[in-house]
């Protein structure tokens, strides 16, 4: 194989520029001529009938130019399950539902106008907790489920409030904890935390006169969720249009129809002007999406030579009062819960549960962070119980090349051993307790604190099967232009599909661009969700690339009179392999042998055809992934026995990323998801009171890392390359925050020998933990 | 009511008529039309809009137009020197500093501002000097690598003249 040019190198991002100089134009940025400026009111009740709403006031105010409510917008959505009214439909279901919206002049208008909405509420009983409202018994939230229109894959209950049960079968459990020598149960629980992203979400919408609707939002699905808004307004596909402005960040937040479904509903009822409408910060706290909350029950069989015989796992997702993304997460979430072990008998119920709290979406790492946070602690406690060290514990069970999964499938490239093992060394696993570059620099006195190490490890699927499709422009200058619907969410995407496109077609990553995401030009991709866009888009692009290049290299060989295999591109350039200096550019090839401002146009799809969806009774699959993503991370910490507070000395994070496209890039996308995992682990919990009230919807009550709070880190990247995968590449954007609490938290018993079982690991659990453990 | 005010804005001078309650950071996205200042909260809990007031780093969404007259105000739109990225601009694209890039502005008007007081800080000045300046991308790594990255070209500058 011949060295890649650009591939597999750390080269700038192609958006740094820009976006160093504020040039960048985010969604939040946009102006729009002749645009109103609109804004929501929402419900102040956890769960309620309406019994009136009077606009009467809001309509009469100066500057008002619509004041609707959901008799003016009756349509309903939801990806899976069609549940999610566009503005709340004679009840509510959470304390930040929208109710009804006004367009206005300007901001401040509207917010007053919105101030003047009437609302009369009757309270019905409501529930904040998933294990409440499964109860049989407990009142419907969704009195309408039965009827509700779902995907085929929803497994329904006949307990209350579930809207989608996930089951796995493999072997025979009972038989399974009888036949082990160590059986042991725990819970343990997860709160729902917010995406937070820097950009607040905000989404501007216009109907023209021909009826077409364009909705101009960063958001990270814009194909899917344009299916989703035509089928709510029962619209063609093509009626409908988005536009993607950039988007400053989103972690699963901006997807599906959230702020957009308010400016399209307003968008309906201002003739023709655009409508901005954007969510403050507390908005975007409550109003949008949280992390599913989750509580998982874990039981294992154990033999006493350390192999896994039985594990069976329920967990109760959170999903707050509308299904979003809940149902998938639910069996995405739930399907790899047991772990990345070797285990003949497993069972799995997972139950995603309607709760009258802010609705649970996607979040960069779909339910696996969860899991793990219970799985790789239990697994601690197990090795602990066997009198074994966790690493050779795991290493006795954890998946490696030709195992046959729980759930069925055969696995290659896995790179898990590799990880576990790097991690564990680097952060000295076995060897007494350092005290880290940053614990000397503190100062920190060793007397009351006490050290400890902890690792967990994970593996991720990747939503199977999905398609992406892309085309490669190749212009008379010799410029590129690549026309891919991944979204720059900052993941880097448009620098590694630059770096695909510029080394098949031999030319300078300079003379590369991306098109700017608007579905009306760009070719269909599934979504820039599910750590899928490297493996997916980037195959699509390589392959549109080498459509482009064979093109032109059919045109090159009538003038350079050589076969085309024998040609090589490099440098911008086409020449004979065998004398280099036989050159010419490509865009003189294409100047003289198309037209002098030809163009050349190279398409390329890819799906992965294997893939199978798993079996709704059984949760088996032969292909549920494309591919799988491995890592292990390891952290040191310093307990601080009389406060509490857990001091993180040294985290380590070692990821199997296939092939590293861009190394710099995937470290950088490992230390951002590392700092999200740190703040899982140690501070962040949306506090959702008695009366379904978000009481910490600001930065200032809501604890985000910052610059003090992240420790050294390291990371290590491990390439076990997949041969389906463009130059082996898998995927890499969520893993990175997926196994940090988990291997906090084994740092933490590790330092203390006690084991706390609910997150955040804030001073005052930890302290009475503490407490609890000396009474 | 509104009031006149007399600013110098990335070093052009500006009249202007505005409510004296209107936000600095509305000022310059709505009025002036300069969307590289980001907001992020309105509250002044995440830096993302700071700027530069009278060479201080403030942030914007705190700071009322009636106050401003007679200010000097540095924006992102203002940190190029010339045709040239300022070092700080240069050292984030080099190091990998920005992802998303939306809490970029308000960091490089932070580094600006800390590496203007002092060329050779240390790692714990520059994460403190950055702690008010949220981001949920980076894990602050790379901002940090590309602040050390810059102060030291700075030196060199500075050493050169």
């Amino acid at each position: 194989m011949e060295e890649l040019a650009v591939v597999g190198k750390s080269v700038t991002r192609v958006d740094a520029e820009e976006k160093v100089t504020g040039q960048t134009v985010y969604g939040y940025d946009l102006v729009l001529p002749g645009m109103l400026y609109g804004k929501a009111l929402f419900s102040s009740r956890p769960h309620a009938i309406i019994k009136r709403i009077n606009t009467e006031k809001a309509k009469n105010y100066p500057g008002v130019h619509a004041v609707i409510t959901g008799a003016d917008a009756p349509w309903i959505h939801g990806e899976t399950i069609k549940d999610t009214p566009f503005l709340a439909q004679g009840k509510v279901r959470y304390v930040g539902e929208p109710i009804a919206a006004v367009a206005a002049v300007d901001e401040d208008t509207a917010q007053a106008a919105v101030a003047l909405i009437e609302v009369e509420y009757e309270d019905l009983p409501a529930y904040f907790s998933p294990e409440q409202a499964s109860k049989p018994g407990a009142l419907a939230i969704h009195e309408d489920y039965p009827k509700y229109h779902k995907a085929d894959f929803i497994v329904t209950s006949p307990l209350p409030n579930v809207c989608e049960h996930f089951k796995l079968r493999t072997g025979d459990v009972e038989q399974g904890f009888r036949k082990s020598d160590l059986v042991l149960e725990q819970r343990y629980r997860v709160p729902a935390i917010q995406h937070a992203a820097m950009e607040p979400h905000s989404a501007h919408a216009m109907v023209d006169d021909s009826g077409k609707l364009t909705v101009w939002v960063p958001n990270d699905a814009p194909f899917r969720v344009r299916t989703e808004t035509a089928e709510a307004l029962g619209l063609p596909p093509e009626k409908i249009r988005y536009i993607n402005p950039y988007q400053g960040g989103g972690f699963g937040s901006k997807g599906g129809l959230k702020v957009e479904r308010i400016a399209i509903a307003l968008a309906y009822h201002t003739k023709g002007r655009p409508v901005r409408v954007k969510f403050n910060r507390q908005e975007t706290f409550v109003s949008t999406s949280t992390r599913h909350g989750a509580i998982v029950r874990i039981k294992s069989g154990v033999n006493s030579d350390g192999t896994l015989v039985a594990r069976e796992i329920t967990i109760y997702w959170d999903a707050g009062a509308y299904s979003e993304k809940s149902a998938t997460v639910c069996i995405r979430g739930s399907l790899p819960s047991p772990g990345p072990y070797r285990i003949p008998h497993v069972k799995v119920d997972g139950y995603a549960v309607y709760t009258n709290k802010p609705v649970a979406g996607a979040f960069r790492g779909y339910g696996i962070p969860q899991a793990a946070w219970a799985c790789e602690q239990h697994m601690d406690d197990l090795a602990k119980r066997l009198r074994m060290d966790p690493l050779e514990f795991r290493l006795k069970n954890i998946f490696v090349d030709g195992d046959i999964t729980y759930w069925g499938e055969e696995l290659h490239n896995v790179g898990l051993k590799e990880t576990l093992l790097k991690a564990t060394e680097a952060i000295g696993w076995g060897k007494s307790g350092k005290w880290g570059k940053r614990g000397k620099k503190e100062k920190l006195d060793p007397k009351g604190f006490k050290i400890g190490k902890g690792f967990a490890c994970i593996s991720k699927p990747t939503r199977t099967p999905t398609t992406s499709n892309a085309s490669v422009l190749v212009d008379a200058q010799g410029k590129v232009t690549i026309h891919a619907g991944t979204v720059e969410i900052g993941q880097g995407c448009g620098t590694m599909l630059s770096q695909v496109a510029a080394e098949e077609l031999g030319v300078p990553i300079e003379n590369t661009r991306m098109h700017p995401l608007d579905t009306d030009v760009i070719p269909f991709d599934s979504s820039t969700t599910s750590s899928r866009s490297t493996f997916h888009m980037g195959n699509a692009v390589r392959y549109a690339a080498i459509d482009a290049r064979e093109q032109i290299a059919q045109m090159a060989s009538v003038i350079l009179q050589a076969p085309e295999e024998h040609l090589r591109f490099s440098d911008g350039k086409v020449f004979l392999k065998k004398d280099p200096h036989h050159a010419m550019t490509v865009g003189e090839v294409i100047r003289t042998q198309l037209a002098p401002d030809g163009v050349v146009r190279g398409n390329g799809s890819y799906t992965y055809e294997l893939g199978k969806d798993v079996d709704p009774q059984t949760g088996h699959s032969d292909h549920a992934s494309a591919f799988y993503m491995y890592a292990t991370q390891a952290a040191e910490v310093a307990v601080d026995e009389e406060t509490g507070r857990v001091r993180l000395l040294r985290v380590v994070a070692a990821h199997d990323v296939g092939k590293a496209i861009n190394p710099l890039n995937c470290v950088a996308q490992v230390e951002g998801g590392l700092a999200m995992g740190i703040g899982a682990a140690l501070h962040e919990e949306l506090v959702v009171d008695n009366q379904g009230r978000v009481r910490n919807a600001s930065f200032l009550d809501y604890h985000l890392v910052t610059s003090l709070d992240v420790p050294e880190m390291k990371t290590i990247i491990v390439e076990c390359p997949a041969p389906d995968g463009p130059y082996g590449a898998k995927g890499l954007g969520e893993p990175g925050l997926a196994p940090t609490p988990a291997a906090i938290g084994n740092a933490v018993a590790n330092a203390l020998g006690i084991r706390i079982y609910d997150l955040p690991l804030t001073p005052e659990r930890v302290y009475w933990a503490i407490q609890a453990a000396t009474d | 009511m509104n009031t006149r005010i007399q600013i110098r804005l990335n070093g052009k001078i500006l009249a202007l008529t505005v409510p004296p309650f209107k936000l600095l950071l509305d000022l310059l996205r709505d009025e002036i039309g300069l969307t590289g200042t980001k907001e992020g909260c309105g509250t002044g809990d995440c830096g993302a809009c700071t700027v530069l007031l009278n060479s201080k780093p403030v942030n914007s969404c705190l700071v009322l137009s009636g106050e401003l007259d007679g200010a000097d105000i540095v924006t992102i739109e203002g940190l190029k020197i010339g045709p040239h990225l300022h070092p700080v601009q240069q050292a984030f694209v080099q190091e990998g500093g920005a992802q998303c890039g939306y809490c970029t502005p308000g960091m490089l008007m932070m580094t600006k501002s800390l590496l203007d007081e002092n060329q050779n800080p240390t790692e714990e000045e520059i994460r403190f000097a950055l702690s008010g300046n949220l981001c949920r991308c980076t894990g602050y790594a790379k901002i940090i690598q590309a602040v050390q990255t810059a102060a030291a070209e700075l030196r060199k500058n500075e050493a050169g003249k």
